[in-house]
């Protein structure tokens, strides 16, 4: 059983993207979840869901547009909606939330249109949706590679002012970080990183491997530093244990995922509580 | 006797229009320790967020360490508590040592790495203000006065030649003030360090402060400490009404 993984390549590729979103994900997530914006994620998934569409729609209608992967589309997509909710932040100072249902709405919008348009795909837009195992290809891989060396690079090389930024955004601004720049980046990255690794686990799912891992850690870190190690501990062996049972029991890969993490985030939650009251009791015993 | 901010004829108002700066002088020399008072709702913090660049001038000219505002680079020059600085910082999850450490990240620079040396200044900082064996406690396990002596090391630790504090004192206890002003006051006589502080405590600040202002729409006073205490009473009920004898009557 195990060793299937290394004998058929859509399983290996399947493998090494999930070891990447599962490195990746919890580390964007942190900071998104510190600076409360974790509905991010679910904004621009919606985006990159309706640039898939478009890619698809494109390729139906045009065959020059065949040979493009409709991974880039969304990709686009994500990235021009990430700069949109940048400006919209702008303009709703006093609602900066209200960026990201607007974007949600106008994502989803675009995209039922232009399902429509099609009448409905050939292609199993189920998989986009929900992740599926046989579907993941070699540039699919590449494509999460190359965003997630850049993720990797620019959080190693970045650290110190995405913390700065994401405790307190004002004071950075006041010491002279460059904000706007790093923050806009940063959104950029997110929404690559989205379309990226929509194919392992689905549009829809993607939000719930940037939030729920670090949910958990946060119940548990001393620190900043702590807080995205264990994110990242936690979303591997949500990603690999899910992976594996999807493939083990023919379940949805996105879903088990998904399941594995709220059920890591369930016994972190418990194992907290528990300790506790062991405290406790000992406290009382005394 | 250097000038390390110069405001000349300021004015200021917000986007519903209600002009909160008028015309506003002042300046602040090398080595200054000057308190700012003013009823709430009359502008101070409105004047630092002007001096920190935070808010654009609507009309009149800020100058920092002889350079006009626009042109001004040198942030890390300057350290800031912000008034309420705290305030809803308690469920990050950051150690101590992690939230002072990020007052040195301008410093550092871009795609530097804080080294060594950093951290040791970082608990040299903390010792400072007797933090030092919290280094490691989530900041969410402080105590409010504890929290607020992190955002004061975080505004130090990047030396800064100016410091400004909004309010640094509010929900902390009487004790720990006598402590945060006995700090500031070393800070100044050792480093020529030059400080503007805002505070509403007046009685308490005027005795450590070398100047005060008043601020109400333009400066109401500008003086030294001295001469703010001798006509205390008058420039306060002038500002406050009559409220003020309650707190005129502490000292
Ligand atoms: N962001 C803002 N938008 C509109 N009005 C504001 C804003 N901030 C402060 N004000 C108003 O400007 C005036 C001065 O506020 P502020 O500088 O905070 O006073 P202080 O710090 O002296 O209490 C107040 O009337 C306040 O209501
Ligand atoms: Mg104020």
């Amino acid at each position: 059983m195990l060793a299937d993984w290394w004998q058929y390549d859509f399983l290996r590729y399947t493998l090494f993207s999930g070891i990447l979103i599962g490195l990746i994900c919890p580390v964007l997530g942190t900071f998104l979840i510190v600076r409360r914006l974790s509905m991010m994620a679910d904004g621009l998934s919606h985006v990159t869901l309706s640039g898939v569409a478009a890619g698809m729609l494109l390729s139906k209608k045009i065959a020059f547009f065949q040979a493009v992967n409709p991974l880039f589309f969304g990709m686009l997509f994500s990235v021009v909606g990430s700069l949109f909710i940048e400006r919209l932040r702008k303009v709703y100072k006093a609602y900066q939330d209200l960026a990201i249902p607007i974007i949600l709405s106008a994502g989803l919008g675009l995209f039922t249109v232009m399902v429509s348009m099609a009448n409905g795909f050939n292609t199993d837009l189920y998989s986009y949706l929900f992740g599926k195992i046989v579907t993941v290809t070699r540039e699919d891989l590449y494509a999460l590679l190359g965003v997630g060396a850049v993720v990797i690079g620019t959080v190693l090389l970045l650290y110190k002012e995405l913390f700065a930024i994401s405790f307190d955004e004002e004071y950075a601004r006041v010491s002279g970080v460059a904000r706007r720049s790093i923050n806009l980046w940063f959104m950029v990255l997110v929404a690559l990183t989205i379309a990226a690794s929509m194919r392992i686990v689905g549009v829809l799912l993607i939000s719930a491997l940037i939030t729920i891992p670090v949910a958990a850690s946060l119940q548990v870190a001393g620190s900043f530093r702590q807080a995205m190690w264990l994110a990242i501990l936690f979303a591997e062996a949500s990603v690999l244990s899910g992976l594996y049972l999807a493939y083990l029991l023919d379940w949805a890969s996105g879903g088990t995922i998904v399941l594995m993490a709220v059920l890591l985030l369930v016994i972190v939650l418990g194992g907290k509580r528990l300790r506790a009251r062991f405290l406790q009791g000992r406290g009382e015993s005394r | 006797m250097e000038e390390v901010v110069r405001i000349e004829s300021l004015s200021f108002q917000y986007e519903d229009g209600k002009k909160v700066l008028d015309h506003l002088d002042f300046s602040l020399l090398k080595g200054d320790f000057v308190g700012i008072v003013g009823p709430n709702g009359s502008g101070k913090s409105t004047l630092m967020k002007l001096i920190l660049g935070l808010l654009p001038p609507v009309e009149g000219s800020i100058s920092l360490f002889g350079v006009p505002i626009q042109k001004f680079r040198d942030w890390t020059k300057i350290g800031y508590v912000a008034q309420q600085a705290a305030h809803g910082t308690g469920g990050f999850p950051a150690t101590v040592k992690e939230v002072i450490a990020s007052g040195l990240v301008s410093k550092v620079g871009l795609f530097r790495r804080l080294k060594a040396a950093h951290y040791a200044k970082v608990e040299e900082v903390a010792e400072r203000v007797g933090l030092a064996e919290k280094l490691h406690d989530r900041i969410g396990n402080l105590s409010g006065g504890q929290l607020q002596r992190v955002f004061i090391a975080r505004a130090l630790v990047a030396e800064p030649e100016l410091l400004i504090l909004d309010e640094p004192t509010v929900g902390v206890d009487q004790e720990s003030i006598g402590q945060f002003y006995g700090l500031l006051r070393s800070l100044k006589e050792e480093s020529q360090m030059t400080m503007m502080i805002v505070s509403h405590d007046v009685g308490v600040m005027t005795q450590w402060v070398t100047k005060v202002a008043c601020l109400q729409r333009g400066l109401h006073f500008h003086g030294t400490a001295d001469e703010f205490a001798h006509n205390q009473e008058n420039i306060l009920r002038s500002m406050y009404g009559d409220a003020i004898r309650v707190l005129a009557h502490h000292h």
